[in-house]
């Protein structure tokens, strides 16, 4: 590399570096594993050792094997269920938050990141005994009189994984509705009621279809977590709550079979880049330089 | 429409922000039909008087009538009036028609009677071939007048603009003037149009309504408010002027002579009861007009004195004087304003010279 002239050879180098950086780092780190990843579901293994020769059998098991295909389905709805949980409790909370004035708004947001910050595997025990029999859940129902005794369909169960996974996950539905809803300029509220419309109206007309770009790219952040999570279904789903994730978790963790858990990595990783894409393309507003 | 009644009258209206008085008992009436323009510079309260007619804001006292009834706790959507926003604030994810429609489906009216009024909206204000189009693809001057066929298209009582072009530049804001005029007389909806902008006030106004510091300083025409303003803070404000700081003189009929550092000059005060019943003696200044003054001949007998040209600036059609004149210290600067000639000006930076003003083109304003 010769500088030319008017800048410092240096000065050069320190860019070209920055600029290599830049580039190399989600390539060595992102791409390449994934890469990898992709090359490993072709193979397969014989007697605990891997087979270099490519092959489709993974993928035919995938789709052939009548284990795999329900599981998967399973889990995709389960994961747009606790999306769905997570928008309609997190659009109101955001809501609210936004007709508070200056310094309160910033408080109480930060309050509801706050659980953030707490290390997951703590919140997740903290939740099973909430949910568990003998848990806070349990026994305000049967204090209310809702249930006669304490029921376990609450703990090691789809509805466990669901409760849980929408608990740990609202905090990331919040934030993007709340910056969605915070970017609609006051002006354009007021000019609808200006030209008639009820507050109703205004709502339905005006902030909510300004809102749904944060709503998709909270859905998608929701969905891709909660698809990606195999800890939660391992911790609170017992038997019955058998997730995908899980299945993942035991090709590489138990069975040993690389080649298999790679094939359902990517057959994983395709669900969620497609998520990905949908939220990015509502999220994508039209015109909102006005 | 009849322009002698009042569509919408402003009783003792005051408005504070917490402790912060922003408005003072303000008197207004607003004519049906008028283009009325509420001028000032910022800070002045004229953006609260429109949110207070809106019904953007509440009042803090006082009452707004329109025809007479007690509007001021009526809701902003209740409100015959539409508001064109400085910000235009128009809705980005809806078409130039969802936009100009909206007032009438929010009242549930019919989708093709809305479709054709739109239609007949957007022709007015030649935005017909962008009925399709999203706001962001659209430029300023065409944002506005979507912005402007979105507030006429209810058939508001009153139509509220709150300087909306000024985020427009020199010649589109020209051009945009004669357009709003234009519409405004074919609609003869009344218009109150907020801005800081005393040229485009003379150039669209029937009235204008000057205020300063949460008080409305003068009411009238543009052509009364240019000769005839009643107040130093109008006589500056509105257009430029030559101001001469003096004392009165007994009133002689239709004139009245001021005392001043460039002498005796004797100004008219005709229609200006206020002026005639001033004691003798009182502070009050001479204004006349850049255009009224000019170099004396021998024939000039009265308002005359002497001074200093201090400098020439071209400026098109008319070239402008800075002139020093009188003897206190420091002198006061004049402007005389001549029609340029094509082979420049016999004056030159530096020549004293003689000037004067017809009595009838000087006004009087009491300090």
């Amino acid at each position: 590399m010769s500088g030319t002239s008017s800048t410092l050879p240096g000065e050069r180098r320190l860019s070209l570096l920055v600029t290599v950086l830049a580039f190399s780092l989600p390539i060595i780190f992102v791409l390449v594993p994934l890469a990898i990843f992709l090359v490993y579901s072709f193979f397969s293994v014989d007697q605990g050792t891997i087979v270099h020769v490519p092959t489709l059998g993974n993928y035919i098991r995938f789709f052939t094997d009548p284990i795999f295909l329900p599981v998967f389905w399973n889990t995709i709805v389960l994961c747009v269920s606790v999306a769905a949980i997570c928008i309609l409790l997190a659009y109101p909370a955001a809501y609210f938050l936004t007709t508070l004035k200056g310094r309160w708004r910033y408080a109480l947001l930060m309050l509801l990141l706050v659980p953030l910050l707490m290390s997951y595997v703590i919140k997740i025990y903290a939740i099973r005994s909430i949910l568990g029999l003998n848990g806070f859940l349990n026994k305000a129902l049967v204090a209310l009189g809702i249930l006669d005794h304490p029921s376990t369909l609450f703990v090691f169960n789809m509805n466990a994984i669901l409760l849980t996974l929408s608990l740990l996950l609202i905090p990331f539905a919040i934030l993007p509705i709340f910056l969605s809803l915070e970017r609609i300029p006051q002006t354009l509220l007021r000019a609808s009621d200006d030209l008639g419309a009820s507050g109703l109206q205004t709502f339905l007309r005006i902030t909510l279809p300004l809102s749904l770009p944060g709503v998709a790219s909270a859905a998608s952040f929701v969905f891709v977590l909660a698809i990606g999570d195999f800890l939660t279904p391992q911790m609170v789903g017992g038997v019955s709550g058998f997730t995908f994730g899980r299945i993942l978790y035991s090709q590489f963790g138990t069975a040993y079979n690389w080649p298999f858990g790679a094939a359902l990595s990517v057959a994983l990783a395709i669900v969620v880049i497609a998520a990905i894409l949908v939220g990015e393309r509502f999220g994508r507003s039209r015109g909102t330089t006005v | 429409m009849n322009q002698n009644t009042d569509l919408l009258t402003l009783r003792s209206v005051s408005k504070s922000y917490g402790t912060v008085p922003v408005l003072h008992d303000i008197d207004l009436s607003i004519r049906d039909g008028e283009f009325l323009t509420v001028l000032g510079p910022s800070g002045s309260g004229k953006t609260t008087v429109l949110r207070l007619i809106g019904g953007l804001e509440p009042l803090t006292s006082g009452e707004i009538r329109l025809d007479g009834q007690e509007i001021s706790r009526m809701p902003i959507n209740k409100r015959p009036f539409n508001t064109v926003f400085q910000d235009y604030a128009l809705f980005p994810h809806m078409t130039v028609s969802g936009n100009v429609g909206y007032g009438l489906s929010v009242r549930h009216i019919r989708r093709k009677e809305i479709a054709s009024r739109v239609a007949q909206a957007l022709e007015l204000v030649q935005l017909g071939r962008f009925a399709d189009r999203f706001p962001a693809q659209l430029s300023g001057g065409q944002r506005q007048r979507v912005a402007l066929a979105r507030a006429l298209i209810c058939q508001p009582r009153l139509i509220l603009l709150d300087e909306p072009l000024a985020a427009l530049d020199l010649e589109l804001r020209r051009q945009m003037q004669e357009f709003l005029k234009s519409i405004q007389r074919e609609i003869k909806t009344t218009f109150l149009f907020v801005t800081h902008d005393q040229e485009e006030a003379i150039g669209m106004a029937d009235r204008i309504c000057v205020m300063q510091a949460g008080h409305i300083r003068q009411l009238g025409t543009p052509h009364d408010l240019y000769y005839k303003p009643n107040c130093e803070f109008v006589a500056r404000f509105f257009g430029e002027n030559n101001l001469v700081a003096g004392k009165l003189g007994p009133v002689q009929g239709e004139q009245r002579p001021i005392e001043t550092a460039l002498g005796r000059l004797v100004c008219s005060i005709s229609g200006q009861p206020h002026l005639k019943t001033a004691p003798d003696g009182a502070s009050a200044f001479a204004a006349f007009r850049p255009e009224a003054l000019h170099l004396a001949d021998a024939k000039d007998s009265s308002n005359r004195f002497s001074g200093t040209i201090a400098d020439l600036a071209f400026a098109g059609s008319s070239t402008v004087a800075t002139i020093t004149a009188g003897t206190v210290d420091p002198a006061q600067r004049l402007r005389l304003r001549m029609p340029s000639r094509i082979d420049g000006s016999a004056l030159k930076p530096g020549a004293a010279v003689s000037l004067c003003f017809a009595p009838h083109e000087g006004h009087l304003v009491l300090a």
